[in-house]
């Protein structure tokens, strides 16, 4: 049974994914960043709220591994938090994106018309808003958080994730079997949740899994901005900002954030690539 | 034979959204068809590529909305019925389609997309559904052993077969079959259509059967309607029946002779297919008819029989 679910996983594209070199690198370091978020309280060595202003700024070494900032608190537990936020904010908000554009972008493509023409219009204007924007926006409107940062995150990847369904609806819509079943008697949620987008999911999925790696450098520069996680909650963006003051000074405090955000970046488009590799689906991503 | 399907003035115009640059145009792309398909018969109808065959047959069942006519299936009044009341319908008239390749959802396996017309009509089968799936895939020839095959594990002649097999699958009594062989080699075809025949047999099928190649259909159908620009020019009663409409004519002497004895010359037919956006006055066939005169080219001829045998020309044969 076993040995039947690990052929049945390597059969699958996810698991295709894993086969090449770089994909297992890529898969298996971000595997270990979510374990690592998960369990963060766990792992981290310290408080990453606790202060200690008479070791504040301390060079990496021991016990403090990658050095302390300017309260004194310890950099490799706040990256280690951070992870949690950078990944929870990131992957929740591109959830909600995904969710919500896939409805749009299959309904206007199933339906077409009028209907799909204000859609497109509303959509696309939103892509048109920089991202920043948008997020002050609702710093506005619900004030600074998390919540925002999610939301702003959301809204910017919107138009993407509804184009992409569109347009694989609109061409899987031209198919015979659509027709095919069409003539035998099949209603319209039948011909879009049994056929449509069961078809059209495999891109929007992987294109969802690159954009996790946009949204966690978008929440690092709200972060940044101040927009995003407040103190004392650790966010890779925050701690970077923060760490601008001291660059000279304490440069460990800005580039060790830095790192995390570069590193998960690169293995999230690598891991992207495996996937559209392994679903073989690289022309189909041209609709968005 | 009562008639299982009436079709009276069927027509279907597509127009163009005109624009600050361009006109609205509209071209009649099915133009004022009727004909009758008693019970147990097959019909074909053949005609060029672009002569609105296969629009026709989806006129005919409703997947596309005709813009006028009629059309009576067993009494019913196709245009007539919800779209509630017409997918109930949908049951008892099948359609196999031209090309078998992309004709089953490439994420289903054989048995599921065999078991869809159950699912979809909401009918429960008498017997677990994988025995009536493997009674079906029987009938149109495929090993059950098949049915967790994925489409693209198997050849274009099953995959057809697995297309005939979900459009009887309801037991339909009317099977519109859009060049069901017009994509598959010809030893295929040959299966394929030695199957139809079979089927039609054993289950009392009514066929309606749109090709283009004129000997398959003479080999095939009771009756032929040949198709000109969206027109049936001739109605012929029986494939015995010689040709009345020039066009017909050129139609019959293209095809192959495989006996060199009785090979002739082919006479290519001069001229191109009129665009069916700007159609001349008068008959269609006009500027490629030897036959033409100037009465031809003002006043399009209407499809009159006399014994039975209809002809949309001013000069038959």
């Amino acid at each position: 049974m076993a040995i039947r679910s690990l052929d049945a996983f390597a059969r699958m594209s996810i698991g295709r994914a894993f086969a090449s070199g770089v994909g297992l690198v890529a898969g298996g370091f971000l595997i270990l960043l979510v374990l690592v978020a998960i369990f963060a309280p766990w792992i981290a060595p310290f408080d990453y709220a606790a202060q200690n202003l008479m070791n504040a700024n301390a060079a990496p070494g021991w016990p403090h591994l990658l050095g302390t900032d300017e309260f004194g608190r310890d950099v490799l537990s706040r990256v280690i938090h951070g992870a949690r936020t950078s990944l929870s904010v990131s992957a929740t908000a591109i959830a909600i994106s995904m969710t919500a554009g896939m409805t749009l972008g299959a309904a206007a493509g199933y339906f077409g018309g009028f209907f799909e023409r204000a859609v497109m219009t509303v959509v696309d204007l939103t892509w048109s808003f920089p991202d920043i924007l948008i997020a002050l926006i609702f710093v506005a409107i619900i004030g600074p958080g998390l919540t925002s940062t999610t939301f702003a995150i959301a809204i910017a990847y919107l138009a993407q994730f509804t184009r992409l369904t569109r347009a694989q609806i609109v061409r899987l819509k031209r198919e015979t079997f659509i027709e095919a079943t069409i003539n035998l008697g099949a209603k319209p949620s039948h011909i879009l949740l049994r056929h449509l987008m069961p078809n059209a999911i495999a891109p929007v999925i992987v294109v969802g899994m690159l954009a996790i790696g946009d949204g966690i450098v978008l929440e690092a520069t709200l972060g940044f901005f101040g927009l995003g996680a407040q103190p004392p909650t650790p966010s890779w963006g925050a701690m970077m900002s923060s760490g601008t003051a001291q660059l000279f000074l304490s440069p460990w405090v800005i580039i060790f954030p830095g790192v995390a955000v570069a590193i998960t970046v690169i293995a999230v488009n690598l891991f992207g690539d495996e996937l559209i590799r392994a679903l073989d689906i690289r022309d189909r991503l041209r609709g968005a | 034979m009562p008639n299982l399907l009436e079709v009276r003035d069927l027509s279907k115009r597509f127009t163009s959204a005109g624009g600050p640059f361009r006109k609205a145009r509209s071209m009649h792309a099915v133009n004022g068809v009727s004909f009758d398909l008693a019970s147990g018969r097959v019909i074909g109808v053949v005609g060029e590529s672009g002569c609105g065959k296969s629009t026709l047959a989806r006129l005919i069942l409703r997947l596309i909305e005709p813009s006028g006519g009629r059309v009576n299936f067993d009494g019913d009044d196709l245009l007539a019925k919800t779209s509630a009341e017409m997918r109930k319908l949908r049951a008892r008239m099948q359609m196999v389609f031209q090309d078998p390749y992309s004709a089953i959802d490439p994420r289903y396996t054989l048995s599921r997309a065999v078991a869809e017309p159950f699912e979809v009509q909401g009918v429960k089968p008498a017997r677990p559904m994988a025995d009536e799936v493997a009674e079906l895939l029987e009938m149109v020839g495929l090993n059950p052993g098949l049915s967790t095959s994925y489409p693209h594990q198997i050849s274009g002649g099953q995959k057809q077969r697995v297309g005939i097999a979900r459009a009887l699958a309801l037991r339909p009594s009317l099977l519109v079959l859009d060049e069901p062989t017009a994509s598959l080699d010809v030893s295929v075809q040959a299966q394929i259509i030695g199957l139809l025949e079979d089927l039609r047999a054993d289950l009392g099928l009514t066929y309606l059967f749109i090709s283009h190649d004129l000997s398959l259909v003479k080999y095939f159908c009771d009756e032929i309607l040949v198709m000109y620009l969206g027109r049936v020019v001739e109605a012929l009663p029986d494939t015995k029946a010689p040709a009345r409409h020039p066009y017909t004519k050129t139609l019959m002497e293209s095809t192959f002779e495989p006996d060199p004895k009785k090979r002739r010359l082919i006479a290519p037919l001069e001229g191109e297919v009129p665009s069916p956006f700007d159609l001349p006055p008068g008959c269609a066939f006009a500027d490629r008819c030897p036959q033409a005169s100037a009465l031809c080219r003002t006043e399009t001829p209407e499809l009159s029989s006399k014994t039975g045998h209809a002809v949309a020309c001013h000069h038959p044969l």
